[in-house]
């Protein structure tokens, strides 16, 4: 029986990054399907338009024009539909302010964009093999911050 | 109050006084009443030698009488019988005598009385003698007379003697009874007099040292109060005393300086103060003046004077109510200070601004400018795995090149944030072990360490209040310093040592000799280094070596210090070539 694909979506206003992901995505022997969108409100209208198919995992860019990253993960907690999925955080910064924010907010993970692709690769590998279970609870503070 | 007690109580005065005064009014009292006594005592003996005087008279006069009338008997010589006839007139006038004088003698007068009769009588005898004798001439009859007449004489005799002793008896009980009254007069009234003198004697000591003490207090307080001219002159301020039940103000002579004017050249009144009131402070100093006056209430005040030279001054003033009607401002020139405060706002506002603009600088360094490094790295590292078989040998290690330096510059701008955000600002000191904190770090650098095969050892390192994440930082610094500087041929060795020492034992310390230390030193016995580039090291981007012989942005050393002074502490550096280094840090222990 064929697994079904993992559905991934990224909100990320800058290209060069949403190249790089799909570059990682593409040689992950895992099966993925990935989207991308702009900026915050091109995400929020896709969420709440309810044809579309609601991603597995979210990663969120942070600094982000019109709608920051922060003000998606606000009202993403604020719908009720959107409780199972699992929100990563995907910033350049990783400064403890928006980690000890995004923290709050209710992200279940966070991970500051590496410099090499073969990192990033392996990052984006071990968040979509997490156990979302565990990492869902909201309680693990020490595994939030996600490093290799 | 123990000012005051130096001085004798005015209560304490007036009791003496009183005390006194009625001493002497029961002295002159006792005086009188001895003089008094003393002038009866000479009336009565003057009067009871009248009284004798004129008996002893009264009984010369009948003998007078006697006598004239014998030798009239005997001569028959008429002239002999002028005693006779003139006796009896003068006993008339001696009865009349000793009737006023005894008046108030009830005992005497009987006596008087009786011998009246007996006078009497025998004037009767001379006058039947007489009768007898020119009717008969001597005769049995005349002798017989003149037998009855010797016998009244004697009782006559007999009976004034008896009223001269009675008189001297009356005198003498008189006397006795004011001796008695008088004999202790002198006594008491020395006695008296003498306590009253010790009296006077003591209040006048008194008195006189309360005199000397006055004095020595008016000495005093003429120091202070030219110690205060003066230093209202050297401290700038001056004071307004008012007294408000008299509405009369003292201005001291330096407020009359401060405001640019001769010492007490106008008079002191609120109204003459205000015309040297900036315009818009003129309400302060009225409504001022009106809450002291009618609430009772006195608070600082902060207002501009212009001076008779037209010159801007701020003056501050503090009152104070010294009872209830007297109120004392103490005024000062804070001229100086409040401008120099103006100007050190104005630098805060500027230092302000500037760590603004730097804490705008971090955010660009930390986002902006690490987002295209780190895309140009990924780039990198994107062409290095997808398309290297497209790049010749020199096209590659082109790129390795380039890898390198957006390495190195990604580093640098590692640590040039990490060296900002070492500030003392918000981070807080908590209790930590330090212990704790080193293990961590070796924790940390057990690749490098086991790779370097290298030995740490560590003597028991104290709790301290600390912010512990720079600590950490400045452990896991010295240890990688040494780790990196070690010698190639020989295993590296690094020894921390910490004791606790008190600062005049380390003179190199600048700070109070009291103050107590740990002293952590960190020894290594790596390459070493010039002793004369032992304080440029802590230098930012100062380096020792080429980039390319040992990597390095030269910044580790430089966050070590500012991290061991954000703890209020020292560090050291001391080199030996080919020796070794030892980092001393020196940590306050409270």
């Amino acid at each position: 029986m064929q697994q079904e694909s993992i559905y991934v979506l990224l909100a990320d206003d800058d290209e060069d990054d949403r190249l790089f992901f799909k570059e990682a995505f593409d040689s992950i022997k895992i099966k993925t399907i990935v989207k991308t969108v702009n900026d915050g409100v091109e995400l929020m209208d896709y969420l709440t338009q309810s044809k579309n198919k609601l991603p597995h995992i979210l990663f969120l860019d942070l600094n982000m024009p019109r709608k920051s990253g922060m003000e998606c993960l606000l009202d993403i907690k604020h719908l009720e539909y959107l409780n199972d999925v699992a929100i990563a955080i995907y910033s350049t910064s990783a400064s403890e302010q928006d980690i000890e924010d995004a923290f709050v907010k209710g992200a279940n993970v966070y991970i500051k964009k590496p410099n090499d692709i073969e990192k990033l690769k392996n990052l984006l590998e071990e968040v979509i093999t997490m156990n979302w279970h565990y990492q869902t609870s909201g309680l693990n503070r020490d595994g939030f911050l996600l490093s290799l | 109050m123990g000012k005051y007690s130096l001085f004798l109580h005015s209560s304490f005065l007036k009791t003496i006084f009183t005390i006194s005064f009625f001493l002497l009014l029961f002295i002159s009292s006792i005086s009188y009443n001895h003089t008094k006594s003393l002038k009866i005592l000479t009336e009565l003996l003057v009067h009871s030698y009248k009284i004798q005087i004129q008996l002893e008279q009264l009984l010369s006069y009948v003998k007078d009488a006697e006598t004239g009338q014998r030798g009239y008997i005997i001569t028959n010589d008429s002239t002999f019988l002028d005693p006779y006839i003139r006796g009896r007139e003068k006993v008339n006038k001696s009865f009349i005598v000793l009737k006023e004088l005894i008046k108030n003698q009830p005992k005497q007068q009987a006596n008087l009385q009786e011998l009246r009769h007996l006078i009497d009588a025998r004037f009767i005898r001379l006058a039947n003698s007489l009768a007898s004798i020119s009717a008969y001439g001597t005769t049995q009859l005349l002798g017989e007379n003149m037998v009855k007449g010797k016998e009244i004489m004697d009782s006559i005799r007999s009976l004034i003697n008896q009223m001269i002793d009675l008189e001297i008896s009356y005198f003498n009980s008189h006397q006795a009874k004011y001796n008695r009254e008088i004999s202790f007069t002198p006594f008491i009234t020395l006695l008296l007099l003498l306590f009253s003198l010790l009296i006077i004697i003591l209040s006048f000591l008194k008195i006189n040292q309360d005199l000397n003490n006055l004095k020595d207090s008016n000495e005093k307080l003429l120091i202070t109060t030219e110690s205060i001219k003066h230093a209202e002159i050297i401290g700038e301020f001056c004071t307004s005393i008012w007294d408000m039940k008299a509405n009369k103000l003292i201005y001291s002579d330096n407020l009359y300086r401060l405001l640019g004017c001769e010492p007490q050249s106008f008079e002191p009144t609120i109204d003459n103060y205000l015309e040297f009131i900036h315009p818009d402070d003129k309400s302060i100093i009225s409504r001022g003046a009106r809450d002291i006056l009618f609430n009772h209430d006195t608070y600082p005040h902060f207002y501009r004077v212009i001076r008779k030279d037209d010159k801007q001054r701020y003056f501050q003033s503090m009152g104070k109510f010294i009872g209830n009607s007297t109120h004392i401002s103490v005024i000062k020139d804070v001229t100086e200070a409040h401008l120099s405060s103006l100007v050190l706002e104005e630098r805060n506002r500027e230092l302000e601004q500037s760590n603004k603009e730097l804490a705008y600088f971090n955010q660009i360094a930390s986002h902006d400018l690490q987002e295209p490094l780190r895309k140009i790295q990924t780039f990198i590292s994107l062409l290095t795995t997808k398309e290297s078989s497209a790049l010749s040998e020199v096209g590659k290690d082109y790129f390795s090149r380039i890898q390198t330096s957006a390495n190195r510059m990604r580093k640098l701008i590692d640590d040039l944030l990490l060296f900002s955000r070492t500030n003392k600002i918000d981070k807080s000191f908590e209790e930590t072990d330090l212990n704790l904190i080193l293990k961590n770090v070796l924790l940390e650098l057990s690749t490098s360490i086991e790779e370097k095969r290298a030995d740490i050892k560590s003597d028991l390192l104290p709790v301290l209040k600390v912010i512990p994440f720079q600590i950490y930082q400045l452990f896991q610094n010295l240890i990688s310093n040494s780790l990196k500087y070690s010698k190639p041929d020989v295993l590296p060795f690094i020894n921390f040592n910490c004791e606790k020492i008190t600062a005049k034992s380390y003179p190199i310390l600048k700070t109070s000799s009291n103050n107590v230390y740990y002293k952590i030193s960190v020894k290594d016995n790596g390459l070493g280094f010039e002793q004369q580039y032992a304080e440029k090291i802590f230098t930012i981007f100062k380096r020792l070596h080429t980039s390319a012989e040992y990597p390095g942005t030269g910044m580790g050393l430089s966050i070590c210090k500012k991290i061991v002074e954000n703890h209020s502490g020292f560090i050291f550096a001391e080199g030996w070539p080919g020796i070794g280094s030892v980092f001393t840090i020196f940590l306050p222990a409270e």
